[in-house]
């Protein structure tokens, strides 16, 4: 028996998913797993594996569609059973039909909207009929790539309404600017009601003329921008740096290792989940920066939700660890393990990717060699600390003697609304005594 | 078809010949002694005839100088207009004018200087001195008298009045302002109404059928005097000068026309025989009636009374009019004269007289009229050489003064068509609106409401559809033949002076019973079946219609505009104009386009005569529009060719809510119509075309979601855009057509024009959608020859939107195109 793949529901707030990527297509075999298709909320990205073995016999949407959740996707089933069913609003009850005869007989067929679609080579002459052109400027058309539905490949008026249907509409100021400055719509519409403006108007660029390709912003990439720059603009953002003496952490990492290596313990212990570990120590005893920023108030947090930046090919994302001041070094080793792994896969719960999910937050770029960074605020939170690569400095051993040391870097972030530098100095200094003094 | 005349056939089947009676040929033979003793003239009145001869010698001296040296009397001018002289004419020209009063009306020729100065002459002699002083003193305003009299000091009017002649008629020949005509009639057109001097004619023969329009007018509307066409010796071989006498000479005048209005045509066809068409010798080469007065042996049993008259002797023509104006008061028109004559100067200053000797002319010179009747003016001791010597002094001085006042650009300005460019489009139009043309009461013969069509139309559904939009029977509704007949038989009883006829007019009703009921309501001549001669039914009614008459003369067929070509395509048109808007022309032509009658009976001309300046075009397609437009032409005074189409006579009003009005009411030429309003795309069409793109629109809906918006040109002569522009605004496509075949036509101006005025807002070319450029086909062939509700949508997908799905029918590609225009078809 054919049954429906259905748009899940990601988090309570979700509404609706867009369409990424179909895997399989109408008519493939599938097996229970196989991926079917991926698909975008606002804030991740996920992909839907098929739940029953079987032949796709219907999709009802296509990539970039958005579709509302719980809403039938695509049926899987065996070859010649009925689909009608599970046709998205297809299924009409008895009372819908009746209200559809009772309307007027009278049917308006509105005249065939042509579809848009451009021609892959720009030609130099263009051909477009004089409404059309009239109707391009007027709102603003680039129609230089659009492929005509009339006459002879004219470009005519209904091509227009089509494409101005689909394409960036503009403020009216954006609008006589194009015009009268041969602007065209760029790549942002930053007006109201995501109407292009004057600001996102891009000229013609006579060096790399059309010699690129304008990719959509994935929604987890519009996302983190957004966040990104919205910490930016709200908050007194500055960093101050320091270095930790390492060798106490990389010789409990060594005792670990040797541990994992003989069996003695199943957890893989890095650096970071000590650093990790000691921080939570230090949010400990400085409950100011364990807090969020609210503009006329702060949440001072009774537990540590670590939030943990996570480096995946869908972007950066930052999944919060709830109350890991509760958990034992390897406890807290094995759940950012996991969650990092879910965040890869794509599978995480998105609530846990809000920036409000911590209470402070860890980024690690040691691993890749960078040695001093300024990390951005994942606001509301207060501060995040960078924690950067291993490097050997000099030091004085004591008696005058000095030798290489394996310092770590750490750069805090913090916000100079919340902490004063004092506090915040403090506070990092507290997290190398932490990591120099590491005991488990 | 007269039922009250029998033909019986015992009777024309019976042998017998027919008798001709002799024609006279320069019979008169008398001395200038005897039309003395006879007190046929004064000494004083041939003094008279000699000075008038001399003047028009002088004048056409002075212009054979002006165009062969480049001055007169040593005074330069350059006149690059027409000079077709008539020296050697004066004796035929005196003797024509001298009996005619100023309610006597000549028309004439390219050749017409001596006629119209022979008839001023005699005008200015016989009028009442305080009368000719008034006609001068109104004419524009006094602006032609107030330069003829600069250069006279004296008191005489006569004198006046002869310096005013010349001075008019000169500066129309110098196209100045002050000229009788404004300057737009020139060298072959001068003319001069108060004096009874009606237009002459470029054409040749043009007067021929205008002439006997104007003996019509005074005969109808009961006008005294004679109307005398002054027509060229080889203007007889035209058809429309032959179709003019057999108008003049129908039976019906005689035999059924009643009362007072029994008996011929007050017309004189007077043939001014200088024997030569150009270079053409009639008498011998071209023509074959050897003397032209034998014409009238072949019109009527009266043989036009016609007779040669030698036109060199003035005395010999005057007794030969003296005559026919008998004639012509007891009502026994239409006369013909052969006024025999002999030009001097070649056809025009360009001519080198190749086609006749020095020994000819000479010969004739010897003879000259002039020096003849001065000669036996003093044999007769009438005068003395002296006198007539003064005379001629007399006549050189004032042509001198005459010649440079008319040549001084201050005194005599010509238009300044910079200074004012559009001056000479208010002359196109005359644009009144006048109830009557006529004071009289109408000529009817029952009140209008006993009328038996006027009392069936009383029971006509007025609208198509009764209120649940169900199609009243064909013959319930009221038709489009029934708005056009409601319109003419209201003003048959508001203007006397309207007439109307045609082919088949009369007891039949016209040949598709638009005119069913007239007879009943109208005496004969208001309404009469004319002879089958297209060129006399328009050339008559621009006479009529001059003189001051309403008139609707009807062409049967469309494809019959043809034979009326000079009539409909140089005289309607042009008269207001080229009279400097002296004259009126209210004549509404009408014209019916015809339908399932093959390649000669079913053409849509509206482009030619659209393209014709001067014509005022409609077609109504709908009664409501029919009746209105008809009304607007009839009150109007401009001519109207009027296209009606046979494919809908009977189609009843589906437009106008409420139906067609009872009452009086008019639509304004030019004002095209929306028949159904749509936005996607709009259908402008010229006549019947308008039903099969409303059956187009039908199909665009249905199909192709696409809402038409149709409207109806109605007119093409004026056209006003506006309407159709914002249409086209709101819609961005149009679609343009009729049955007129396509290359050429009227389609393609209106193309031009709104290709021009809407371009921004266009989003295709206008598609011109007309018939194939081929003969029209048989009825069950015209399919492929006029637009049909298919080829519409055919063309919008080819040329202006595609449209999904749809599969062609008619070939509209751009190749075909070229390739039909590359074989001209």
């Amino acid at each position: 028996m054919a049954i429906p793949v259905i748009m899940p529901k990601q988090g309570q707030s979700v509404e609706t998913c867009i369409i990424g990527e179909w895997y399989k297509k109408k008519g493939d075999a599938v097996k229970v797993g196989d991926i079917l298709f991926s698909y975008e909320t606002d804030k991740a990205s996920f992909e839907e594996e098929a739940k029953a073995d079987g032949v796709l016999l219907e999709t009802f949407f296509v990539e970039g569609d958005e579709v509302p959740v719980l809403v039938n996707v695509a049926v899987i089933g065996q070859p010649g059973e009925s689909i009608d069913e599970f046709l998205p609003g297809g299924v009409s009850t008895a009372a819908e039909e009746a209200v559809t005869k009772a309307a007027p007989a009278v049917e308006v067929k509105a005249e065939v909207a042509s579809e848009v679609k451009i021609v892959s080579e720009p030609s130099d002459k263009v051909k477009i009929s004089p409404r059309a052109k009239n109707l391009a400027e007027k709102a603003g058309i680039a129609y230089q790539q659009l492929a005509g539905s009339g006459p002879e490949g004219r470009i005519i008026a209904r091509d227009i309404e089509a494409a101005a249907a689909v394409a960036p509409r503009l403020t009216p100021l954006a609008r006589e600017v194009a015009r009268t400055e041969g602007l065209k719509p760029g790549d942002t519409a930053t007006g109201l009601g995501g109407k292009t403006a004057v600001q996102d108007l891009i000229a013609y660029n006579p060096v790399y003329g059309d010699d690129f390709e304008v990719k959509k912003l994935t929604n987890i990439r519009k996302l983190i921008a957004k966040a990104m720059h919205t910490s930016l603009q709200n908050s007194a953002q500055l960093t101050h740096h320091m270095s930790a003496d390492a060798r106490t952490i990389m010789a409990l990492r060594k005792k670990f290792k040797k541990a994992l290596d003989a069996g003695q313990i199943s957890q893989n212990i890095t650096i970071n989940d000590l650093v990790c570990f000691a921080v939570i120590k230090a949010l400990k005893k400085f409950p100011q920066v364990n807090t969020h920023f609210i503009g006329d108030s702060m949440r001072w947090f009774k537990k540590v939700h670590l939030g943990l930046a996570v480096d995946t090919d869908r972007g950066l994302m930052v999944p919060a660890i709830k109350n890991a001041d509760d958990l034992s070094l390897e406890g807290l080793s094995a759940q950012m393990q996991s969650i990092a792994a879910q965040c890869r896969k794509g599978s995480v719960n998105p609530e846990l990717l809000a920036p409000e999910a911590a209470s402070f937050t860890i980024s690690n770029l040691g691993n890749y060699g960078v040695e001093m960074f300024t990390p951005v605020i994942n606001i509301p939170q207060t501060a995040i600390l960078g924690v950067c690569t291993i490097v050997p400095r000099p030091k004085d051993l004591g008696d005058g003697v000095y030798g290489f040391v394996p310092m770590m870097g750490l750069s805090l972030t913090y916000d100079h609304q919340a902490l004063d530098g004092g506090e915040a100095t403090l506070f990092l200094k507290e997290i190398k005594e932490q990591i120099e003094n590491l005991t488990i | 078809m007269p039922k009250s005349q029998f033909i019986n056939p015992d009777e024309v089947r019976k042998s017998g010949e027919i008798v001709f009676q002799p024609i006279p040929v320069n019979q008169y033979n008398k001395t200038i002694r005897e039309e003395l003793e006879s007190k046929n003239f004064t000494k004083e009145e041939l003094k008279k005839i000699y000075h008038d001869m001399v003047v028009i010698r002088e004048f056409e001296t002075m212009l054979h100088l002006v165009k062969t040296t480049g001055g007169y009397n040593g005074v330069e001018y350059n006149n690059p207009g027409p000079a077709h002289l008539s020296a050697g004419q004066e004796a035929a020209a005196v003797g024509m004018a001298y009996t005619l009063t100023v309610d006597d009306f000549i028309f004439g020729s390219h050749r017409s200087h001596g006629e119209i100065l022979a008839k001023g002459l005699r005008a200015i002699e016989t009028l009442d001195s305080k009368e000719l002083e008034k006609i001068m003193t109104e004419f524009w305003d006094g602006a032609t008298l107030n330069v003829a009299k600069k250069a006279y000091k004296g008191n005489d009017i006569k004198e006046l009045g002869i310096r005013f002649l010349l001075y008019g008629a000169l500066a129309e020949i110098f196209a100045r302002t002050t000229g009788f005509n404004k300057g737009l009639g020139g060298s072959m057109h001068t003319f001069f109404t108060p004096f009874g001097i009606y237009p002459n004619n470029a054409i040749v023969g043009g007067s021929g059928s205008i002439a006997v329009g104007a003996a019509l007018y005074k005969k109808v509307n009961r006008k005294p005097g004679v109307v005398v066409a002054n027509i060229g010796d080889a203007s007889m071989a035209r058809g429309p000068v032959w179709e003019g006498l057999t108008f003049a000479a129908m039976d019906q005048f005689k035999k059924l026309w009643p009362d007072d209005m029994k008996g011929g045509l007050p017309v004189i066809i007077n043939i001014m025989n200088n024997q030569y068409g150009m270079g053409g010798q009639t008498c011998g080469e071209t023509m074959g009636f050897d003397i032209a007065a034998r014409i009238g042996a072949g019109v009527n049993p009266e043989q036009m009374h016609a007779e040669r008259v030698d036109g060199y002797n003035p005395l010999a023509v005057i007794e030969a009019y003296r005559r026919k104006k008998a004639l012509i008061e007891k009502k026994k028109g239409p006369i013909l004269i052969d006024v025999l004559t002999y030009r001097f100067s070649g056809h025009s200053p360009s001519d080198s007289s190749s086609y006749r000797t020095t020994e000819e002319l000479k010969a004739w010179e010897e003879q000259d009229c002039i020096i003849a009747f001065g000669k036996q003016l003093i044999e007769a001791g009438v005068a003395t050489q002296n006198e007539l010597d003064a005379i001629l002094t007399g006549v050189k001085e004032i042509m001198f003064d005459t010649f440079k006042l008319s040549i001084d650009d201050e005194l005599s300005p010509r238009m300044d068509l910079r200074k004012e460019p559009n001056l000479l489009e208010t002359m196109m139009f005359s644009n009144q609106s006048i109830d009557s043309m006529s004071d009289a009461k109408p000529d009817v013969n029952h009140p209008m409401n006993e009328n038996p069509r006027v009392q069936q139309i009383a029971k006509k559904e007025r609208f198509a559809f009764d209120k649940d939009g169900k199609p009243f029977s064909k013959m319930k509704q009221f038709q489009l033949r029934d708005g056009i007949f409601e319109a003419i038989i209201d003003r048959f009883y508001k203007d006397a002076s309207l007439i109307a006829y045609g082919e088949e007019n009369r007891d039949w009703g016209g040949a598709f019973a638009v005119y069913r009921g007239l007879t009943e309501a109208l005496p004969y001549h208001r309404l009469f079946n004319s002879p089958i001669a297209e060129a006399a039914i328009i050339g008559t009614a621009i006479g009529y219609a001059m003189c001051g008459g309403r008139v609707i003369p009807e062409i049967m067929y469309c494809d019959f505009l043809g034979c009326c070509g000079d009539e409909i395509f140089n005289q309607l048109p042009k008269w207001q104009a080229m009279s400097g808007n002296i004259l009126k022309m209210p004549v509404v032509v009408r014209v019916s386009v015809g339908s399932k009658y093959g390649a000669q009976h079913s053409q849509d001309w509206t482009s030619l005569t659209a393209h014709i300046p001067g014509l005022k075009v409609c077609f109504p397609v709908t009664p409501y529009d029919a009746k209105g437009l008809m009304n607007s032409a009839l009150q109007g005074t401009d001519p109207v060719v009027f296209f009606e189409s046979q494919r809908i006579y009977e189609i009843g009003e589906q437009f106008h809510e409420g139906g067609v009005p009872e009452g009086y009411y008019e639509i304004p030429f030019g004002e095209p119509d929306i028949k159904r309003e749509g936005k996607d795309i709009t259908i402008l069409t010229i006549g019947a075309t308008l039903y099969r793109a409303l059956d187009a629109a039908k199909i665009l809906e249905e199909k192709y979601g696409m809402s038409a918006e149709v409207i109806d040109a109605r007119s093409l002569v004026p056209f006003n855009y506006e309407k159709v522009l914002a249409s086209v605004k709101k819609t961005g496509r149009i679609v343009i057509s009729s049955d007129a075949t396509a290359r050429g036509s009227f389609l393609n101006d209106l193309a031009r024009n709104i290709t021009e005025l809407a371009f921004d807002d266009l989003d295709a070319p206008p598609a011109v959608l007309g018939s194939r450029d081929w003969i029209t086909p048989a009825y069950e062939l015209e399919y492929a020859f006029f637009p049909q509700p298919e080829s519409f949508i055919d063309i919008i997908h080819e040329k202006i939107v595609p449209l999904k799905g749809h599969v062609v029918t008619y070939n509209f590609t751009k190749a075909e195109q070229i390739r039909r225009s590359k074989l001209g078809v």
